[in-house]
């Protein structure tokens, strides 16, 4: 009850957090590598555009008032100039203008009593800005930016009231607009050049630190492979070492673990086997002495017979489970040709020879087997068959790409392909379960069907075949292939520690 | 003639009821708790056949077996609660004959009983069978290297009689078990080899090298001169 109310509590407060961290997934998802490069790029492209910005506008500004400087003090000669010029009245205004020295680009405006000056023809005094125009002609010396014609103008006004005149300079500010458009060209340019250079480090770096996360993740996927010896090795660096500690740590807890829960397994099979022997001696005992026995008791020894018996087989089964979890299964493998092999097998799981059809094309070839597991397969496979199936209706031998397959044919009802995988699972008991009262199985026979195939380097699958029956479908590889390819498979021949030297024929 | 069997079981119950079956199959049965009290037993009156379970507090099966070695061919079937090669090895390496793993069937051990007694007394074989420096006497029970006695227990003999009787020939596992072990048996091959290992450091002058005893791979097992 407490339990559910705090995950109705923690569903909320998930609820409300989701608003704010929908961004925050979203850009988790992006990945470490891709989040640090943006990190960098972004940060390069911050720093270079500032300082972009500030050369920019610091530069600008100095040239802009370097130049102004300049006009200005030219404007301020020419119009001297003029002023001593214009006491002489021979002097003609016109000729007077085109003789001032004016930098290249600007235009020289007079004005005297009225009367307008210019050394172009196209620029007069309507060019010049209005309210420059009444304020210098008032008196007062100014100067002011405008735009004429599209490019940036700069005019200088100053009266002479002494001559009478007032005298106008305009200069084209074209030439300064183009250099600093040339500038923030280059700077935009750079500053691009180190947000990329920023995320080309980013990615690098990145890569450089996350090195050792990839050595940590082929090891887990390793492990849960299967192979739980792998370790990392520790690093130099004090930082990766804990990691590598802490991950081998885990390694061995993970592994200490399993090892302890199949040891369990293996040890509680055996104990189960002091108690087992009285009972089955026992029983066996009463039912030698069957016939003496009253009509219930014999009912009821025959009830207890089938159970032991049952009971038994699953203490065997789980002792076989444990044998493969803890590793210590071992491989007696044999060389034997598919024919006699099939033949032999349906003969120990009492299949009529005319139930076993053997592929002409594999009936020769050798494999190397364990041939009490392969037996042990179909004898489960039958077993299955006989208690969901309605019986075995065809065991075959066919040539596979690298072997060959065993095919236990039955007459269905077919295996829901949602159960297909879970059959082969410890105790599984799918839809079909509803047998259970009637049946000798343990749970453990297909389980052990896929652990011995496995244990060959082989697979087995469950398929349809023509209507509603099953074909269980063991594949074997070819004897050229190693066996030993599967993890947990220790070799036939005593060279392991902790166990004798043992000669067989096919070892040595 | 009643057979005598010694069963050696420190479980109290299993021990009862295995006396109650193999009474019942018609088998005279001493008890003994533990390995030590199995040697005293033995050696006040010998058994036909001795039963021992591995598991014993005190000295254990394997040890107990070997010292009942020193002093006695007697057959000998141990009785296992694991199955896994290193046991089952390391009992026959002890000196043991067969094994039997629990729970078994009364009636099971008891066949693999008879078995072994029928093995103990049949003389069919010719008068004397040589190889190399080595020579067996079927009828007499004994087998000479250089002219000095080997010591062998009855299934090791049995082994041996069989490979020297079909020189050249090779014997599968399965045939020597059927032969030796005196009937269709459920096919572990780790019985015929650890009796080989232990007949080839009887007779082969380099046991690691064996030029009498050979194994053909896949095949089984040949005698050569």
């Amino acid at each position: 009850m407490r339990g559910h109310r705090l995950r109705v509590e923690s569903d909320v407060r998930r609820r409300q957090v989701d608003q704010g961290a929908k961004g925050r997934r979203r850009w988790s998802r992006l990945g470490l590598r891709a989040r640090v490069t943006v990190t960098f790029g972004l940060g390069a492209l911050a720093l270079s555009a500032t300082m972009a910005g500030l050369t920019y506008f610091t530069a600008r500004q100095f040239i802009l008032h370097e130049r102004e400087t300049a006009i200005l003090r030219q404007a301020f000669v020419n119009a001297s100039l003029a002023r001593s010029s214009l006491r002489s009245p021979t002097q003609n205004i016109g000729q007077l203008l085109d003789s001032l020295d004016t930098l290249p680009g600007s235009l020289s405006v007079l004005e005297q009593h009225g009367q307008w000056y210019a050394t172009s023809i196209s620029v007069g005094e309507n060019a010049i800005p209005p309210r420059l125009r009444s304020l210098v002609l008032s008196g007062t010396p100014a100067t002011q930016h405008f735009v004429l014609d599209g490019s940036p103008q700069l005019v200088v006004g100053i009266p002479v009231p002494s001559g009478g005149f007032a005298y106008f300079e305009v200069f084209s500010l074209d030439e300064l607009a183009r250099t600093l458009r040339i500038l923030a060209l280059a700077l935009a340019g750079a500053a691009l050049v180190t947000t990329a250079a920023g995320a080309v480090i980013g990615r690098w770096a990145s890569g450089r630190a996350l090195r050792p996360l990839d050595e940590v993740s082929k090891a887990a996927e390793t492990i849960a492979g299967g192979r739980l010896h792998v370790r990392l090795v520790a690093a130099d660096d004090p930082d990766l070492s804990a990691l590598a500690a802490s991950f081998n740590r885990m390694a061995d807890a993970l592994l200490e673990r399993i090892e302890r829960e199949a040891r369990f397994t293996s040890d509680v099979s055996h104990e189960l086997r002091s108690p087992l022997t009285t009972l089955v001696t026992s029983l066996g005992i009463l039912e030698s002495h069957r016939d003496d026995l009253p009509v219930r008791s014999r009912a009821a020894v025959d009830l207890l017979t089938a159970e032991l018996r049952r009971f038994q087989r699953m203490v065997d089964d789980l002792l076989e489970i444990s044998r493969v979890d803890t590793g210590s299964a071992e491989l007696s493998l044999d060389e034997v040709e598919v024919g006699e092999l099939v033949r032999e097998a349906a003969q120990a799981a009492g299949v009529g020879g005319a139930l076993v059809d053997i592929d002409p094309a594999v009936a020769g070839l050798r494999l190397r087997v364990d041939k009490r597991r392969i037996e042990r397969v179909v004898a489960n496979l039958v077993d299955n068959a006989a208690q969901y199936a309605g019986g075995v209706t065809r065991l075959s031998a066919e040539p596979a790409p690298d072997g060959v397959r065993l095919v236990v044919t039955d007459h269905g009802p077919g295996v829901a392909p949602t159960e297909r995988e879970r059959i082969f699972e410890r105790f599984y008991r799918g839809h079909t379960s509803g047998r259970r009262g009637t049946t000798d199985g343990t749970g453990l026979g297909l389980s052990l069907v896929a652990e011995h195939v496995r244990l060959h380097g082989g697979r087995v699958w469950v398929e349809s075949g023509v209507g509603d029956e099953n074909r269980f479908v063991v594949e074997l590889p070819a004897s050229d292939q190693d066996p030993e390819a599967t993890a947990l498979v220790l070799g036939t021949d005593g060279d392991g520690p902790g166990r004798l030297p043992l000669e067989t024929p096919d070892a040595s | 003639m009643t057979n005598r069997l010694l069963l050696v079981e420190d479980d109290e119950r299993i021990r009862i009821s295995m006396r109650l079956a193999l009474e019942d199959e018609g088998y005279e049965v001493d008890e003994a708790g533990s390995g030590e009290i199995a040697l005293e037993r033995f050696a006040e009156q010998p058994s036909d056949v001795v039963l021992i379970d591995l598991m014993l507090p005190g000295m254990d099966g394997f040890e107990c077996c070997r010292q009942l070695r020193r002093s006695s061919a007697v057959p000998v079937i141990m009785v296992t609660a694991r199955t896994d090669t290193h046991d089952v090895v390391a009992g026959l390496e002890a000196g043991a004959d067969d094994y039997v793993t629990k729970p078994f069937v009364a009636k099971e051990l008891a066949a693999r009983i008879r078995a072994l007694l029928r093995r103990a007394r049949s003389v069919d074989e010719p008068s004397v069978l040589t190889f190399g420096d080595v020579e067996v006497r079927p009828d007499e029970g004994t087998v000479e290297r250089g002219g000095e006695e080997v010591h062998c227990t009855r299934t090791e003999f049995r082994l041996l009689c069989e490979l020297a009787t079909n020189p050249g020939k090779v014997l599968s596992r399965e045939q020597l078990l059927d032969r030796v072990w005196g009937y269709d048996y459920f096919g572990d091959g780790r019985l015929v080899d650890v009796h080989i290992r232990r007949l080839r450091t009887k007779i082969e002058p380099d046991p690691a090298n064996p030029r009498h005893i050979l194994t053909v791979r896949g095949m089984g097992y040949k005698l050569t001169a």
